[in-house]
């Protein structure tokens, strides 16, 4: 259980969170979005003790990150890949890792085995591609066997074939009762690995929720074919619908929901062929969601400095 | 298992120091360099010893003399101490680090203790190799010094302490400035450019100015009698760490603040 109270970070005069305040339960992939540099780095830095806030907290099972007696025992973090001396082997570069916590190096092997580098662990790590990085991250986020995980942008520099492998990873680590917090700026992806979707914006909490409340939270619209198209317009913004042209000889309408329109259309005896309710994709949402975001501290800012 | 302690990131730091090529390469030039370079003085010695002008003769000392290398084998410990640290701020790997031990100051400590307890050893062996080869190419044309004397002893020990606190000065400067470059440039400007800065300074001051700079420390530390217008060998010895210290002290004090 990660535990994020009031939390604020600035830079200078650059605020990169502000006031966050959110839980990351254990159990549920949990995805952390933003567009970049929306504070999602900044965030997990301070979660993992590097950066000091500003104000507030963050807590991993009730302890600061400091406080941790053993903290690659109790949580795992890939934060960047590539942030390992190019010169030092993969296998060296997790032994020591392992002998600072006192973990055996026994598990050194097991986690090179599992993320599927065993081969290449003797090579230096700076001919690696992002792709073997990051794996060698990932086996480093493994190895105190933690019940916390952090992963910022893990999917960035995986083929295919290691993006399928990772969720479902992400899937077994949280059914196995772990906390796990995915960051990513690519919505499409949190719709398919995340369980729950905590959304941020210029350091700004959003919106949390599922993927399913997410995309309710956002109105749909509902997409009609009629035989006297312009008719049933006229009459849908009497009823103080929006109506747009769509393609193909169709109707988009917003603010009202299909039994209203078929009521509408039954009124005025116009025919229906088509009637469907559409549901906003998760990355029209998301686009929706951040856009106020950012129109809201530009249009802040000025006011500010009065 | 049990939790984080010194004992444990000193294993880790360990590993670390010991896995990379920049280390080895390191303890090779400054090898190369003392002995390489102690050969060449001595043997030009003796070969110009029969001209000498006999003030030079009175002045002469075996002992730092046949140590000479070791001006050129410094640069080479302060690289080793900066790069310990500053490699792991240019690849990130700092963060890595900091989060498998939160409590900096045991990073700072493990890594000292591994960084002080191979250069002292490398660096004793190469300052007592270096000497006893220069006194076997003195002997027989050139007065030598033999270890049996307690002074003689001192002096070679102390340039295998020179060598390390320097190690140590590096590390330092590689905490605070966090850039491989900047600290290279701010250590090599300690140790050549004060001195020719003071030297443009007027004579009275240069004397009494001069005896502070490093590499004078260095000079008093390496001479069985050092010249009237220096420390003394434990005065020096004791002011070099001092200077390290407050260094040191420094680079602490900002990791414990700084943002990783």
């Amino acid at each position: 259980m990660i535990r994020i109270e009031h939390l604020s970070k600035r830079y200078g005069d650059t605020v990169a969170v502000n006031d966050l305040d959110f839980e990351v339960r254990p159990g549920v992939v949990t995805g952390f979005l933003g567009p970049n540099g929306s504070g999602k780095s900044t965030t997990m830095r301070i979660i993992m003790g590097l950066d000091a806030p500003t104000s507030g907290s963050a807590t991993i099972n009730g302890h600061r990150y400091r406080e941790l007696k053993a903290p690659l025992r109790e949580v795992g973090a890939l934060l960047d890949a590539k942030a390992v001396h190019p010169g030092r082997t993969a296998r060296n570069h997790l032994r020591a890792l392992a002998a600072s916590n006192q973990i055996p190096r026994k598990r050194v092997e097991e986690v090179l085995e599992f993320v599927g580098i065993s081969s290449v662990a003797d090579k230096k790590v700076g001919g690696y591609s992002l792709g073997m990085s990051q794996r060698l991250g990932i086996a480093a986020a493994l190895l105190g066997d933690p019940q916390v995980l952090l992963f910022d942008e893990p999917v960035n520099g995986l083929d295919p074939e290691g993006i399928r492998w990772i969720r479902e990873f992400f899937r077994t680590l949280a059914m196995e009762g772990r906390t796990v917090f995915v960051s990513s700026h690519l919505m499409s992806e949190m719709a398919v690995s995340a369980d729950q979707i905590i959304v941020i914006g210029r350091g700004h909490f959003i919106t949390q929720g599922s993927v399913d409340q997410l995309t309710a939270s956002v109105g749909g619209s509902v997409l009609v074919r009629s035989a006297d198209n312009a008719a049933l317009r006229t009459a849908l913004r009497a009823s103080g619908a929006v109506v747009e042209e769509a393609n193909d000889r169709a109707l988009t309408v917003s603010g009202v929901d299909a039994e209203g329109v078929g009521v509408v259309a039954l009124a005025e005896g116009i025919a229906l062929s088509e009637l469907t309710p559409q549901r906003a994709s998760l990355e029209e949402v998301f686009m929706d969601l951040t856009a106020d975001a950012v129109e809201y501290s530009s249009k802040k800012e000025p006011f500010d400095h009065e | 298992m049990s939790d984080v302690t010194l004992a444990s990131v000193t294993r880790a730091e360990w590993i670390k120091f010991r896995t990379v090529r920049s280390t080895i390469m390191g303890y090779v030039v400054t090898f190369a360099l003392t002995l390489g370079l102690g050969a060449l003085i001595t043997t030009a010695i003796r070969g110009h010893w029969q001209t000498m002008d006999p003030l030079s003769k009175l002045a002469f000392d075996p002992v730092s003399t046949s140590l000479g290398g070791t001006l050129f084998a410094q640069f080479a410990v302060g690289v080793i101490g900066i790069l310990f640290i500053t490699s792991e701020y240019a690849s990130g790997s700092i963060r890595t680090t900091l989060a498998a031990t939160p409590r900096r100051v045991q990073v700072v400590a493990a890594k000292l203790l591994v960084l002080v307890s191979v250069t002292v050893v490398v660096a004793e062996v190469v300052v007592f190799a270096t000497f006893l080869m220069g006194q076997r190419i003195f002997s027989g044309v050139v007065p030598t010094a033999s270890l049996s004397s307690g002074s003689v002893f001192r002096s070679v020990a102390l340039g295998g302490i020179y060598l390390t606190l320097l190690a140590v000065l590096g590390f330092g400067l590689g905490l605070i400035l966090r850039q491989q470059s900047a600290a290279i440039s701010v250590f090599t400007s300690l140790l050549l450019i004060v001195p020719i800065v003071i030297f443009v300074l007027p004579q009275s001051w240069q004397t009494s100015i001069s005896r502070y700079e490093p590499s004078a420390l260095g000079h008093a530390m390496m001479s069985v009698t050092p010249p009237l217008d220096m420390f003394g060998a434990w005065t020096a010895t004791l002011l070099l760490i001092v200077y390290v210290a407050i260094v040191l002290v420094i680079g602490v004090a900002l990791l414990l603040r700084r943002d990783a």
